[in-house]
């Protein structure tokens, strides 16, 4: 639930915000990532006015409101587009907001606020703040490190070597995000962000060492708030019964929020290094990503050679 | 065997460093999954960093699942240790 007040404080002096009325609905919500500027239907038509926006009145309303309208019809109209779903008024420029909209957002119980910016980029910093803070999210269970720029998640049952595989990838100059927690946002509807909890943030938990902080241990360098999530390594025990990839022709993919995003199981046992394992599968992401797949180009090369082969030999039945 | 139940974290200092360790300590052996649901952010209760990020008060209520074939010898100890207050008391 986010409500009238979170954007007030923690982005109200980004936005330049000045509460003018209404202070007792801070606690109204917003439940719409999207701004209003209701010239129209202060003009008086109403006709598909979608209620439940933050409404942002710019220099011409206010014109138009002073200048075109008398105090009876002023009223009403405004009256008209302050419904008991919007969550709050902002009048832009720094405007002084008539004395009808002032008295109305009291007697409603609106917060009615005043901005130094202009209407159009207020619009455009709430609507991004505002979807930023709707998009879907969720927690999961892992450690999130950036490997040669590769936003790698590494899940796996407790105790397999998520952490000390993390640790082996910091001490090579690799960042880590967070361990055991990432919370995952799916941005702009398309790309998935990973971070970790601010409490937890660059803490570790190493089984017979304890909760290290990372960042003091290796340095600044050697961590990062968030990164995009490009693939996904579930680490296993390793099972003789089970029979793991061993060419890479075919790719499997998990869904996360409904994105999917390319996914290995890489099984650990004695004598495996991991953390050159999970180096290698991050770099083979990115050779990929630039065009080249070594399993599919190889593939290609020797159907290419048996091609010929086979040509070859034809020819030589057909001389005989 | 699925269980939901409700528990209470009883001990003043809340969910700390040293109760998450007791939690963590007490679910090793068991075979069992078990879930911590808290302020909408559900957690694997087997790690430690996980149960600290919820930074649980006193006498917050969390949410428990435990899923497996011992779930409820687990969750009995799970609930004996919050109302002994981790040996806080």
């Amino acid at each position: 639930m986010y409500l009238v007040q979170h954007l007030y404080e923690q982005h109200g002096k980004y936005l330049g915000l000045d509460l003018l009325a209404g202070k007792s609905g801070l606690t109204r919500r917003i439940n719409k990532a999207e701004v209003h500027r209701p010239g129209l239907s202060l003009a008086g038509y109403l006709k598909g006015f979608a209620t439940g926006r933050i409404l942002v009145i710019g220099k011409q309303e206010i014109e138009f409101l002073k200048e075109e309208l008398d105090e009876k019809t002023r009223t009403e109209r405004l009256q008209s587009i302050l419904t008991h779903t919007t969550p709050a008024v902002i009048v832009a420029r720094g405007i002084r907001p008539p004395k009808e909209l002032t008295a109305l957002c009291e007697k409603n119980r609106i917060p009615l606020f005043r901005a130094s910016s202009t209407a159009t980029n207020l619009c455009s910093r709430i609507t991004f703040l505002l979807l930023e803070e709707f998009c879907p999210s969720v927690t999961l269970h892992g450690t999130l490190v950036e490997v040669f720029g590769v936003g790698v998640l590494i899940q796996g049952e407790s105790s397999v070597g998520k952490s000390e595989a993390a640790l082996g990838l910091i001490e090579r100059g690799h960042r880590l995000i967070s361990d055991d927690v990432v919370r995952v946002k799916k941005k702009e509807g398309a790309y998935l962000v990973g971070s970790g909890p601010e409490l937890t943030r660059h803490l570790m938990e190493i089984r017979g060492i304890g909760i290290i902080n990372v960042a003091h241990l290796y340095g600044a360098v050697c961590v990062r708030p968030d990164k995009g999530i490009d693939i996904v390594v579930k680490l296993e025990e390793w099972d003789d019964q089970h029979f793991y990839d061993r060419v890479g022709l075919d790719e499997k993919f998990i869904d996360i929020l409904g994105e999917s995003v390319p996914y290995h199981v890489l099984p650990v046992k004695p004598g495996r290094d991991v953390v050159l394992l999970l180096e290698t599968i991050a770099l083979n992401h990115r050779l990929k990503d630039m065009g080249y797949n070594s399993a599919k180009e190889f593939n290609a090369k020797l159907l290419e050679a048996i091609a010929r082969r086979q040509k070859k030999r034809m020819t030589r039945e057909n001389r005989a | 065997m699925k269980i939901v139940r409700k528990v209470k974290v009883k001990n003043s200092l809340g969910l700390h460093t040293r109760p998450a360790a007791a939690i963590v300590k007490l679910l090793q052996p068991r075979k069992s999954s078990v879930f911590f649901t808290y302020k909408n952010e559900t957690i694997n209760a087997r790690s430690i960093m996980s149960i600290l990020m919820l930074a649980a008060k006193k006498n917050a209520s969390i949410i428990v699942t435990v899923e497996g074939e011992d779930a409820e010898a687990t969750l009995h100890h799970l609930e004996n240790a919050f109302e002994q207050e981790f040996g806080e008391k």
